[in-house]
């Protein structure tokens, strides 16, 4: 019993990482419905300039994690400003095509200047608590907390101010929000920044229970697109419970299945979902 | 108020609007009558700045408006009922309506005191205001969309075929309501093939057939020639 409550922990800690990832994938779908396979090299990203802050320049975790957002949701800004919006009359290949050079550029530039070792961010809160026969490690109770408050941070933005709701507006009916006046640039902006953001601060609350690398992003990103794809691309309850879905196959996979194929676990259930219900867990879009 | 001179507007190499010159004066309700396809939601989109004309000028109120933004449209004054509506259907009615009032986000007093306008004309969408919008039926979805047209304060109010596939007794109602906004103040440019009901409530009306311009008069010539009344009325 300790054994599966243990795992159903780790799920929860692997679960809301990736459900973080999903939902900026899921919001730039929305309402760009362009797959942002830059996404995992934002990811990335967010956990070098954590790692930068932190052991280069030796600032506090929380300086270094609001660091690695705001660097984050600059990027990624910068992404749509230069990358995608050029191409926003382009036939949707040419947006995928430039999303993978994104990916690779962003991965080119940080194995300059930090090669292709392995780095650790310092686990700064080591504490850990017990409760019985559990072990309840500071950092995964840190990033569950954290991954959970910024959850609903984001959905009070997106369902009670005027600015969140344009987005949801943008998804739902794109020539609707311009007809009242929704500018589609701002809303796009706002939309990369947030997925940056949030991207970086998954990054950065992963890292010290992780390893930092160049490619780091590759399986979280795929994970990712499990996730939207059996949450319904654009939805963001299907990011956060498919998120979780995946957290706790791969949890309780890992354990009691194989270890090995834990990685698998994800896309084999992928294929499970789709064939049961091929138009994703929830299919009625952004909501 | 509103002025077009020579618009011309294109879909790749196919002109879907040539050579309109029109204009509505402040406090007119004026009809644009046309036939399926004829150009009259290019016409409107054109003038909400969803499509960029490939000639010609726009002005509201003297002002050179041609190729703005929509947000810069619906900033001056100039808001769009769409066809099809175009609602945010998985939201509620009252956050439809209050996007609806986005340019004024930050005047909250003006913008509530629109939303119980908007609500005392459309009374039975003060019942439904906590369901989502797309689960309305079709003749008050259209109700939502006015009175979302509505909350951006319109001076400038243009209704794209507000009676497009509702009951009759629903299109009544559409058309009482257009009139009510219309005495209250808001010129009104409404493009319909419902022509005897538009015509009825119309001070003045255009045809318009594949693009262009082809005939205009003030409601008794309109109601009275019989080319008007052979295509658009059928007696
Ligand atoms: N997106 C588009 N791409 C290419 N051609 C278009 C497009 N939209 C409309 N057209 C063409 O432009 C012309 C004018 O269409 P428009 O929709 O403006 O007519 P309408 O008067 O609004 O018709 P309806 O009464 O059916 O709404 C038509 O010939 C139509 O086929
Ligand atoms: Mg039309």
């Amino acid at each position: 019993m300790e054994q599966f409550i243990q795992q159903i922990l780790n799920g929860l800690t692997l679960g809301s990482i990736y459900g973080l990832v999903a939902l900026g994938l899921t919001l730039v779908y929305g309402i760009l419905h362009v797959p942002n396979f830059a996404h995992g090299a934002l990811y990335m990203v967010g956990a070098y300039v954590c790692y930068f802050a932190m052991v280069e320049l030796g600032l506090n975790y929380w300086v270094a994690m609001a660091a690695a957002a705001a660097v984050v949701a600059l990027l990624s800004v910068l992404c749509e400003r230069l990358v995608f919006h050029p191409l926003r009359h382009a036939p949707p290949i040419h947006d995928k095509i430039a999303a993978i050079g994104i990916l690779l550029f962003l991965e080119a530039v940080v194995q300059m200047h930090w090669g292709a070792d392995f780095r650790r961010i310092p686990t700064p809160y080591t504490e850990i608590l017990r409760l019985g026969e559990l072990t309840l490690p500071a950092q995964r109770l840190l990033i569950i907390g954290g991954a959970f408050a910024l959850m609903g941070a984001l959905h009070l933005y997106l369902k009670k101010t005027m600015t969140g709701l344009t987005i949801i507006a943008m998804a739902q009916n794109r020539e609707g929000a311009f007809l009242v006046g929704i500018d589609a640039n701002r809303v796009a902006m706002m939309t990369f920044a947030i997925a940056g953001a949030l991207a970086a601060i998954a990054a950065s609350l992963f890292a010290p229970i992780n390893l930092v690398y160049p490619a780091m992003g590759h399986l979280v990103l795929l994970k990712a697109f499990v996730i939207i794809i059996l949450g319904g691309m654009g939805s963001i309850p299907g990011a956060i419970i498919g998120g979780l879905i995946i957290g706790f196959a791969e949890a309780l996979g890992g354990f009691y299945i194989s270890s090995t194929y834990k990685d698998v676990i994800a896309f084999v259930l992928l294929v499970v979902i789709l064939s049961i219900k091929p138009t994703g867990l929830f299919t009625k879009g952004v909501r | 108020m509103l002025k077009l001179e020579g618009v011309d507007a294109k879909y790749d190499s196919f002109k879907a609007l040539d050579g309109i010159s029109m204009s509505v004066e402040p406090g007119e309700l004026v009809v644009l009558l046309g036939a399926n396809g004829a150009g009259k939601t290019t016409l409107f989109n054109t003038i909400s700045g969803l499509m960029k004309p490939a000639a010609g000028r726009i002005t509201i109120d003297g002002k050179d408006v041609t190729g703005r933004k929509p947000s810069a449209l619906v900033a001056a004054g100039v808001v769009q009922c769409p066809e099809g509506r175009k609602l945010f259907p998985g939201m509620s009615v009252l956050k439809n309506l209050r996007l609806g009032g986005y340019v004024h986000r930050r005047d909250r007093a003006g913008m509530n005191r629109t939303l119980e306008q908007v609500l005392a004309m459309f009374p039975i969408l003060d019942e439904k205001k906590d369901e989502p919008a797309g689960s309305l039926s079709g003749g008050q979805q259209q109700m939502v969309a006015v009175g979302r047209a509505l909350m951006g304060r319109p001076k400038l109010l243009m209704l794209d075929e507000p009676s497009l596939g509702l009951a009759p007794l629903v299109v009544k109602q559409v058309f009482e309501r257009v009139e009510q906004i219309n005495a209250e103040g808001t010129t009104i440019l409404l493009a319909e093939q419902n022509a005897y009901a538009a015509l009825k409530i119309a001070n003045r009306a255009y045809v318009i057939e594949n693009g262009r311009l082809t005939m205009q008069g003030d409601r008794e010539e309109m109601l009275g020639n019989e080319a008007v009344r052979k295509a658009y009325i059928g007696a």
